[in-house]
């Protein structure tokens, strides 16, 4: 316990230069609860990746292939030379410290390397020594810094603390994007067979299956049946959910959360209604049965082969074009990489709604709409019958999920469609929602149980503001449109915000939408009894 | 007990906090007591409200609520900031010496208030253990969720 008090104002100013000297020093402590265990040689043998063996972070020996240096090395400067970007990046940083504040990490830790400056300082010490003549001849005068197995550790531990959100980025004024230095040092890593099992089983699964859990085409038919069966009991309404269907005009995409967890199933409930209630000509594929793409968190090499399953399906169910689901990071591989990995896909037709005629020019080249826009357009060509009533059992606040929001701008249709279908909504401080909110903190394959602790870290700068609203309006559903999202927030919430549960848009839409034949609705899609006063659930 | 002027407790607040913040590495601390926006800082702004109202109340009614949500807000924090629980609580037995130095109270009035400070850091001690058992629960229901539609099916089949 430090006996002496410092005031305030005797505090040490920040320097975001790198710590002078060697950095070797201080070697990360794997602590319980603030890293996910290490990817099963099983895993990496089905993705064919190099260096499979069991092993953990907490191991001494990390059983790193002899000249694991000289690999590190060559994959970098094939990288500098392949992604101009990244060189950039490494060269550019003037240290101005804009991002350093930024981090949701950093916020809920106060750990220094958590500062999008730092953490990136970590790899480009090693980038001016190998790379930079100042760095080769001064060294760590120059700010440079020998690769050694226990910075290859560093490594591992604090950019599986990046949720690749970029946040970050929005502030530099330079444009530095740490989410693709991370990208870049994860693939580096992969390259010696250092890598997270909570990213890469989920790949092989979705590499053998097509999904996330492993779920065969079978077990697919069964979750979407029982869905419809489901949603049956809940409207009186028995809609068509047709799979593998050749022939229809849309292949629908959704990520594997919305048919087996809670609380995304209520947004496929709520997609359903929709697609019946509109007559729309679609099918599921049970290959294509994965939006979510774990690639992004391990190399664009598995980002490339994980994408190709939805062409590959468009292509042979024939259908016209491809409208996703809620789902996070899908729409940051579809809108950032998709085209140049997998594309062009002129096989597909440039999407139009069939219901309003809309065409959808801002996907003329992906051939990839979001159900968001979709339904903003339906509701703004008064094509659906709503009644927000039945959403008055929440006062709804909207988390703006990060890709969506800053990879793909989609910021206005979302609240566009909750305005119309609940009558309590409230939005939370400004400066961290749209372009500047902040992450659940659980994104880019951190989501592990095993990681509890820091992603508790991460979520609290969302989870503070959520607080904020439901003291303030009585708010009691945040909603968002990301399977990641819906998996961790209430984690955090019920840590941070207790009393605050999370939902879809598409599970609101649902609620609202009044369906033809239906039975008088006493319930939501959660079977939660309607006109039960948000007071009322929230006791 | 009377006699603590505003200014005074201000004073042991804002050295408080100071010890409070050097729990934190170097290079953080500033920003923690500086950033002033909640949502820019929240764990330093949750320090920053939070150690005034304490020391409100450890001059005042010491009321189990008042005193309750301000430990409860601090220790929810710092059971998942890689502190142990001696170094999560430590801090508030600092304010004994900032009492010592910052009032003219007699000997009995300082060795009430000192009695005050080893109440907060007991209760703060057992806010501390609950979080930590809090964050095993809400993992074992995430991970309950995930899964929670299967198992619905596969139960209603079986
Ligand atoms: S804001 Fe940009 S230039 Fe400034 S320190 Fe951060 S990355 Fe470097
Ligand atoms: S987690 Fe987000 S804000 Fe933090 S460094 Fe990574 S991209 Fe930047």
């Amino acid at each position: 316990m430090p006996e002496t008090a410092t005031r305030p104002e005797e505090l040490v100013r920040i320097s975001y230069d790198p710590p002078p000297g060697d950095w070797r020093g201080s070697p990360v402590e794997f602590r319980k609860g603030t890293f996910c265990h290490a990817a099963g040689a099983k895993s990496v043998r089905y993705l064919e990746l190099p260096n499979p063996r069991d092993w953990q972070p907490t191991d001494q020996d990390w059983k790193l292939p002899p000249n694991w240096k000289e690999i590190i090395l060559a994959g970098m400067k094939e990288r500098l030379e392949r992604f101009r970007s990244f060189r950039l990046f490494m060269d550019i940083c003037v240290r101005c410290g804009a991002c350093a504040d930024k981090c949701h990490f950093y916020l809920g830790s106060a750990d220094p390397k958590n500062m999008p400056v730092l953490r990136a300082e970590l790899i480009r010490s090693v980038y001016r020594r190998y790379f930079t003549t100042a760095g080769k001849v001064f060294r760590s005068l120059a700010g440079a810094r020998d690769l050694t197995e226990d910075v290859l550790k560093e490594w591992f531990y604090y950019f599986y603390q990046c949720t690749e959100c970029r946040r970050c980025s929005v502030f530099c004024p330079f444009g530095i994007d740490t989410a693709e230095i991370t990208m870049m040092v994860r693939e580096l890593l992969n390259l010696v067979g250092v890598n997270t099992n909570w990213v890469l089983e989920p790949a092989a699964n979705c590499y053998r299956t097509g999904n996330h859990l492993g779920i065969q085409p079978h077990g697919f038919k069964d979750s979407i049946d029982f869905a419809v069966d489901d949603l049956e009991d809940l409207t009186g309404v028995r809609v068509e959910a047709p799979i593998n269907r050749k022939g229809a005009e849309i292949l629908f995409v959704v990520p594997s959360a919305d048919y087996f967890a809670t609380p995304h199933y209520y947004t496929l409930l709520g997609y359903l209604a929709l697609f019946h209630e509109i007559g729309l000509d679609y099918t599921f594929s049970a290959y294509a049965s994965e939006g979510g793409n774990f690639g992004l968190f391990s190399s664009h090499e598995m980002m490339k082969r994980l994408n190709a399953k939805i062409y590959a399906e468009a292509k042979r169910l024939g259908v016209k074009w491809v409208l996703g689901g809620e789902c996070g990071h899908m729409w940051r591989v579809i809108h950032q990489y998709m085209d140049t990995l997998n594309g062009p896909a002129d096989f597909l037709e440039e999407p139009v709604s069939p219901v309003t005629g809309t065409r959808f020019e801002n996907a003329r080249s992906t051939k990839m709409v979001h159900i968001c826009e979709f339904t903003a357009d339906l509701i703004h060509a008064h094509k659906l019958k709503l009644d927000s009533r039945r959403n008055d059992h929440w006062t709804v606040t909207y988390h703006d999920s990060c890709n969506p929001a800053r990879a793909m701008g989609l910021l206005e249709e979302p609240r566009y469609i909750l305005r119309r279908v609940a009558n309590r909504f409230h939005e939370m401080p400004e400066n961290t929602i749209r372009e500047q909110t902040f992450c659940c903190g659980s994104g880019a394959g951190l989501g592990s149980d095993e990681n509890i602790e820091m992603r508790l870290r991460g979520g609290l700068p969302r989870a503070n503001a959520v607080k904020y609203v439901r003291d303030k309006y009585g708010v009691n559903l945040l909603t968002c449109i990301c399977a990641i999202d819906k998996a961790t927030l209430p984690t955090a919430l019920a840590y941070w915000a207790p009393g605050v549960e999370v939902g879809g848009v598409h599970e609101l839409v649902g609620n609202a939408l009044v369906m033809k034949g239906e039975k008088e609705r006493t319930t939501d899609l959660r079977g939660q009894p309607l006109g039960q006063g948000a007071e009322a659930i929230h006791a | 007990m009377a006699g603590i002027s505003p200014a005074r407790k201000h004073a042991m607040a804002e050295r408080w906090l100071a010890l409070a913040v050097q729990t934190y590495p170097v290079p953080s601390r500033r920003f923690l007591v500086d950033q002033r926006d909640p949502f820019r800082n929240p764990a330093g702004q949750a320090l920053r409200k939070r150690i005034p109202e304490l020391v409100e109340e450890l001059f005042g009614e010491m009321d189990a609520g008042k005193v309750g949500a301000a430990l409860e807000d601090l220790m929810r924090l710092r059971a998942v900031q890689r502190f142990s629980a001696r170094e999560a609580v430590g801090f508030l037995f600092g304010l004994k010496t900032i009492l010592r130095e910052e009032s003219a109270a007699d000997w009995e009035t300082l060795a009430r208030w000192e009695e005050r400070v080893d109440e907060l850091a007991l209760a703060a001690f057992d806010l501390f253990m609950r979080f930590r058992e809090q964050i095993y629960q809400i993992q074992a229901d995430e991970a309950r969720r995930r899964v929670a539609q299967l198992e619905r099916m596969y139960s209603r089949e079986g």
